[in-house]
C-alpha cells in the first residue's frame, strides 16, 4: 500500500471531489436501514469511504458492491456529516467506469440506441385495449434520436468508448 | 392547471394499466396532462448517473426542456425518474458552470434549459396540489370497509432536501391521508417505513438475502395488520412487491403472501369509477378481493342523505 500523501491526496480528488468527505468519522450511520447492506457481499458504506480516503485504488477498482445500492439514500438523509454517501457511490461508480470500460452499464448503450432502457412505445396493441394514446417517443422518431445521439457522442464516456455505441 | 406528464420506462412498456389510471383521474381532478413528447430515460441512476456526470447531466437538461418548452412542471410517477430528475435539476440550477455546459451539448439540439420548470412527484400533487378533502368529494366510489397499508417510495422522502414534501421525512403522512380519502382505514406496522428493496443492484447480486429483506416487511404486514391491499406510489415498489410474493409462494409452496398491491392512482380512478379492465388491468397478485368489494358512495351518500332528511323532518 503507497501511503504517500500524494497518491492519497489524488484519489479522493479524482473521485470524489468533496471537502466533506474527510468529515466522515466511520459512525455507520449510513449502514443502519441500507438494504444492500443486507446483501452478501455486504455494502458498507463507511468501508468505501474509509478506501477513497485512504487512496486503496486498487481495492475500490475491485470493489462491486457499490453497484448493488438500491438508490434509497437514507444514508444521504441521515448521514451527520453531510458527506453524501450516496452521491459518493455514484462517483465511485463513475471512477470505476472511467478506469475499466467493461463495468460500464449496458444501460446506457440502449439508452444511446432508442432512448431508454425498456421497450417504450411498442407494445401498442396493448396500450390500445387499455384505452391508451400512442405516445410520441424518440425511438418513433428518427430526426430527434438523431440529435440525441450527436448530443451523447460529445460526452466523454460514450465519445471514449464509442466502439460500444456503434452497430 | 397543466402538468407535463413524465411516464419513465417501465410504466408505459410493462404497466401501462398505470399509465391509464394517471391520465383518467387526473382530469377529473382539474389537471390537464400534457405529453413530453420525444423524452428520454430520466436518466436511471444505474445508467448515466453510474458512468459519467456529463452525460447525466446532458440527458436530465434534454428532458427538463420539454417541460420548459411546455411552460409546464412535470408530474412524475416513478420513484427513480423523480429522484433522477430532480438531482439533475439540482446540481443544474447550483452551477452555473454545469449548466452553461449542458446548453452548450443541447444548443445544435434546438434545446434549452434554464431550470424553470419542477419536477413534481405525483402524490405530492394529489397530496398538497388537489388535497385529500377535495379528492374525497369526487368519489363515486370507496374502499369503505377495507384495510390497507402504504409504501412511502423512498425517493419521495431522502435525500428531504432535494426530493422532500413532507413536514418530516420520518413521520410521512401523505400517501396514508390520501388513501384515507378514499374511505380505507390505514393500518402502521413496524416496517412501513422499510424500503421496498426492489431498485438497483441489490436483487441481483444478492437475491437470497434481497428476498429474505422484502419478507421481513411482508411479514409484519400479515402479522402486524388486517391490510386488505398495499398502496404504493412508485412503478418499482408496485413491480417488486408483486414480484416477491410469487416467488415466496412458490419457495413455500402454499400461497401465503397474496395481499394485492396498487398504485395509488389505481385506487383513486378505480373509486372515481373508471373502468377495473382499463385502469387495473394487470395485476400479477389478484386484485379481486378488493374490486369486488368496491362500495357505491352514490348510493351510499343518498340513504345518508335520506336518513339525515327524515331525522330532521
Amino acid at each position: 500500500m503507497d501511503l504517500q500523501e500524494g497518491s492519497i491526496k489524488d484519489l479522493w480528488k479524482d473521485i470524489y471531489h468533496t471537502g466533506n468527505l474527510h468529515y466522515c468519522f466511520n459512525c455507520s450511520t449510513c449502514i443502519s436501514g441500507c438494504p444492500a447492506s443486507h446483501g452478501e457481499p455486504p455494502l458498507l458504506v463507511r468501508n468505501l469511504a474509509r478506501k477513497v480516503i485512504l487512496g486503496l485504488e486498487e481495492d475500490l477498482l475491485m470493489d462491486d458492491t457499490p453497484w448493488a445500492c438500491v438508490s434509497c439514500s437514507r444514508c444521504e438523509e441521515m448521514c451527520p456529516m453531510n458527506v453524501m454517501p450516496f452521491e459518493m457511490i455514484l462517483s465511485i461508480r463513475q471512477w470505476q467506469c472511467r478506469n475499466d470500460e467493461t463495468l460500464i452499464p449496458s444501460a446506457i448503450v440502449e439508452i444511446y440506441k432508442r432512448g431508454y432502457t425498456q421497450a417504450v412505445g411498442v407494445n401498442t396493441e396493448l396500450r390500445e385495449s387499455l384505452g391508451l394514446p400512442q405516445l410520441n417517443t424518440i425511438t418513433n422518431n428518427p430526426e430527434q434520436l438523431e440529435l440525441f445521439r450527436e448530443m451523447l457522442m460529445k460526452t466523454q464516456v460514450v465519445s471514449d468508448n464509442d466502439y460500444m455505441f456503434k452497430g | 392547471m397543466q402538468l407535463c406528464f413524465f411516464p419513465g420506462c417501465n410504466t408505459p412498456a410493462i404497466r401501462p394499466d398505470v399509465e391509464r389510471a394517471i391520465r383518467a383521474s387526473l382530469p377529473v381532478l382539474g389537471i390537464e396532462v400534457v405529453d413530453a413528447d420525444n423524452y428520454v430515460c430520466c436518466p436511471a441512476f444505474g445508467s448515466f448517473p453510474s458512468a459519467d456526470e456529463e452525460a447525466w447531466m446532458a440527458t436530465s437538461g434534454w428532458n427538463l426542456s420539454i417541460a420548459e418548452q411546455k411552460g409546464c412542471d412535470f408530474v412524475v410517477q416513478c420513484g427513480s425518474c423523480y429522484s433522477s430528475l430532480r438531482m439533475g435539476r439540482e446540481h443544474l440550477v447550483h452551477d452555473a458552470e454545469k449548466l452553461a455546459h449542458v446548453n452548450e451539448l443541447l444548443e445544435p439540439t434546438g434545446r434549452q434549459v434554464t431550470g424553470k420548470s419542477k419536477v413534481r412527484h405525483i402524490s405530492e400533487v394529489l397530496f398538497r396540489g388537489i388535497g385529500p378533502e377535495k379528492i374525497a368529494s369526487k368519489l363515486k366510489k370507496s374502499l369503505r370497509g377495507l384495510h390497507g397499508v402504504v409504501q412511502y417510495p423512498c425517493h419521495t422522502l431522502f435525500p428531504s432536501e432535494i426530493v422532500g414534501f413532507e413536514e418530516s421525512p420520518r413521520a410521512p403522512e401523505g400517501l396514508r391521508r390520501l388513501v384515507e380519502a378514499l374511505g380505507a382505514a390505514v393500518d402502521g406496522y413496524s416496517r412501513e417505513l422499510q424500503c421496498c428493496g426492489g431498485a438497483g443492484g441489490f436483487m441481483k447480486s444478492s437475491p437470497e438475502q434481497a428476498l429474505e429483506f422484502a419478507k421481513t416487511k411482508f411479514d409484519a404486514i400479515l402479522e402486524e395488520t388486517k391490510a386488505d391491499f398495499i398502496a404504493v406510489s412508485c412503478i418499482t415498489c408496485l413491480m417488486h412487491m408483486e414480484r416477491v410474493q410469487n416467488i415466496f409462494n412458490e419457495q413455500l409452496g402454499e400461497e401465503r403472501y397474496r395481499i394485492p398491491v396498487f398504485d395509488y392512482n389505481q385506487l383513486l380512478a378505480l373509486c372515481l369509477g373508471f373502468d377495473p379492465k382499463e385502469v387495473s388491468a394487470i395485476a400479477n397478485v389478484p386484485r379481486d378481493s378488493v374490486i369486488s368489494r368496491l362500495a357505491d358512495e352514490e348510493k351510499l351518500r343518498y340513504l345518508e342523505d335520506t336518513k339525515k332528511f327524515v331525522e330532521v323532518w
